[in-house]
């Protein structure tokens, strides 16, 4: 089709217009993290330029100083920015929260996803379809309905505000998806390779090991990253489970407070937690299609 | 490839046939433990519970039949949230919807710079769901958000009735951080799905002279009809559930109004009744099956 030297300029801008106005709030947000507090606050008109940006916000949050030791630095002037807002600031733990949870389900979301996918994959069995069928229910499963008597659960269990706990419940949302996901890249290695190696003499267990798993290596890394991000921004299930362990999403939420809102904070705290998965995301851009729809689209 | 070593020792025992890596079992064992464990049994203990009772004396649980049931029933605050509960996800699932098929369109071509545009897109989709909510309560902040603050500029809406202190305005509030949120998604989805049409209908219908418009109604949507099941189905289900944003974004207010039906369970589960916390969220979840269902049914999805 032909199209006019106008038309393609006008997609151009209207391309570029979409993506900027879906990249906007991202970048507002970043915008905010590095403002000082006044800036934010300013209920003249929203602040684009012409304010010092400053560190400070991440200086709190990602460094752990104290706000009073900024304040100090500031001198009197910023006396008045210090108030309200009883709980730490200091995201380090939760950030280390964050990730050993996020890890931790990830491997082990992986580790059973993988033997099971291959066997659904590889093995005709009775009730096959019923079984997949009631793995993917679970996806379905509303985090409310299993939280409160997880609660319970956890409660007797001794797993409440444990990393453990978190791990496994984790795991537990994510193995539909997973299962789903690495069946669909085990599906893409044909049955002649495992029969190949089976004849060979290879066991069933060496053929997996060896022969298969390798060559699905890429769909397992685009499985590990849509669980790894899952689990660093999930936020209702780490809510109710955890008191003293704070992951991430949990702990920005902590810093609105009856007496003042630390946007300052939120926003740093926000802004560093998106890095680490968009980068991810980035790295196996080729999957994620297959990946949000559980598999069932190939890209 | 590599070469395989084999080792084959004849056992000194035998191993039933189920338990060797020739059957199913191993191999689903421990998948089916972890799901028995921590989605079945939490399961079947939210059943039971909502057949029970908090005994605020004893402190004990009795069993109370159908009380939770008709409770809810005859609760006009849970039909109000169920309500809620459908206008969001209905409103949500059709903006995203006609969103993500123009603005798929849109980005669908080979043209230089694009897949920039096409991984930038994908960006809203990596941020935590609480972090969103929070970034549409600074934008939409009555006094210093910079989405208000234009708003106000154009006179659609008066500063004296702030975004969210409205109950239509705070349910669309709301909508924006899931629209924004989850339009990507849509996009990604449907762009594979046009990635992948064939060729050649499309060149018979240029020849037969068939405009943009008939060739996207006749063909291209048709076409996409799977695609299109998928992404509906997924995502409807994520909608009907939702609870962080609402939580940080209204926390169901003003008063109940942008209360959800997940987000009122949540609400009495904090007030410590857990039988009817657990009795509100069996409805979300029986809602959730039955439609499912149905729609896997009447679409034909397969996964």
């Amino acid at each position: 089709m032909e199209s006019s030297r106008a038309q393609t300029i006008a997609r151009d801008v209207l391309a570029v217009l979409v993506v900027a106005i879906f990249m906007f709030p991202i970048a507002w947000w970043a915008l905010s993290s590095i403002k000082p507090y006044s800036a934010i606050f300013d209920r003249s008109g929203p602040v684009y330029t012409g304010f010092t940006p400053t560190p400070d916000n991440y200086r709190v949050t990602l460094l752990g100083v104290s706000r009073v030791d900024i304040g100090m630095e500031q001198g009197g002037e910023a006396a008045g920015v210090i108030k309200g807002g009883a709980s730490s600031y200091d995201s380090r733990q939760s950030l280390l929260d964050s990730a050993i949870i996020a890890v931790g389900s990830t491997a082990l979301t992986l580790l059973l996803a993988t033997l099971a996918a291959y066997c659904l994959s590889r093995m005709q069995f009775s009730g096959q379809q019923s079984f997949l069928f009631w793995i993917l229910s679970q996806r379905f499963m509303p985090p409310i309905a299993i939280v409160i008597p997880i609660v319970f659960m956890f409660r007797d269990l001794g797993l409440r505000d444990t990393y453990t706990g978190l791990i496994l419940v984790h795991s537990l949302i994510n193995l539909p998806l997973a299962v789903l996901l690495l069946k669909s890249f085990f599906d893409d290695v044909p049955r002649e390779v495992d029969e190949a190696a089976l004849i060979d003499g290879a066991t069933r267990w060496q053929t997996f090991r060896r022969v298969v798993l390798p060559m699905v290596k890429g769909g397992i890394a685009a499985t590990a990253v849509l669980c790894f991000i899952f689990s660093w921004t999930e936020f209702l299930l780490s809510l109710f489970l955890t008191t003293s362990i704070r992951t991430v999403p949990v702990k920005i939420s902590t810093f609105v407070t009856s007496t003042a809102t630390e946007w300052g904070y939120i926003t740093a705290l926000g802004t560093s937690a998106i890095i680490p998965s968009f980068i991810f995301i980035l790295l196996v851009q080729r999957h994620l299609v297959r990946g949000l729809t559980l598999g069932s689209l190939k890209e | 490839m590599s070469t395989v070593t084999v080792t084959r020792e004849t056992p000194r025992w035998a191993l039933p046939r189920f338990m060797t890596a020739e059957h199913p079992f191993p191999w689903l064992a421990p998948i089916t433990v972890m799901l028995l464990v921590f989605g079945i049994y939490p399961l079947a203990y939210s059943v039971w519970l909502s057949f029970h009772k908090r005994n605020v004396v004893s402190r004990q649980l009795d069993f109370a039949g159908l009380h939770q049931w008709t409770r809810a029933f005859s609760d006009a605050r849970m039909w109000h949230s169920l309500e809620t509960t459908l206008i969001y996800t209905f409103v949500a699932l059709a903006v995203q919807l006609a969103l993500g098929i123009l603005i798929a369109l849109l980005l669908d071509t080979d043209r230089k710079g694009y897949g920039v545009l096409r991984a930038l897109m994908t960006l809203p989709l990596v941020v935590p769901p609480a972090v969103t909510g929070m970034m549409f309560l600074l934008m939409q902040d009555g006094s210093f958000g910079v989405l208000s603050f234009y708003l106000y500029a154009l006179d659609l809406i008066s500063p004296a009735q702030p975004i969210l202190t409205q109950p239509g305005t705070a349910l669309a509030a709301i909508l924006l951080a899931d629209i924004w949120q989850w339009t990507p998604f849509m996009v990604l989805i449907i762009l594979a799905g046009l990635r992948a049409l064939p060729k050649e209908p499309f060149e018979a219908a240029a020849i037969d002279g068939a405009n943009g418009i008939q060739t996207f109604l006749r063909l291209t949507l048709p076409m996409l009809r799977k695609v299109i099941a998928v992404a509906v189905l997924i995502r409807g289900v994520d909608l009907f559930r939702i609870y962080d944003y609402v939580y940080i974004i209204t926390a169901g207010g003003p008063g109940t109004a942008t209360e959800t039906l997940s987000f009122y369970a949540g609400r009495i589960y904090f007030t410590g009744d857990f039988p009817y916390a657990a009795t509100l969220s069996l409805i979300v979840l029986v809602v959730l099956i039955v439609v499912s269902n149905l729609f896997v049914r009447l679409f034909k999805v397969r996964f």
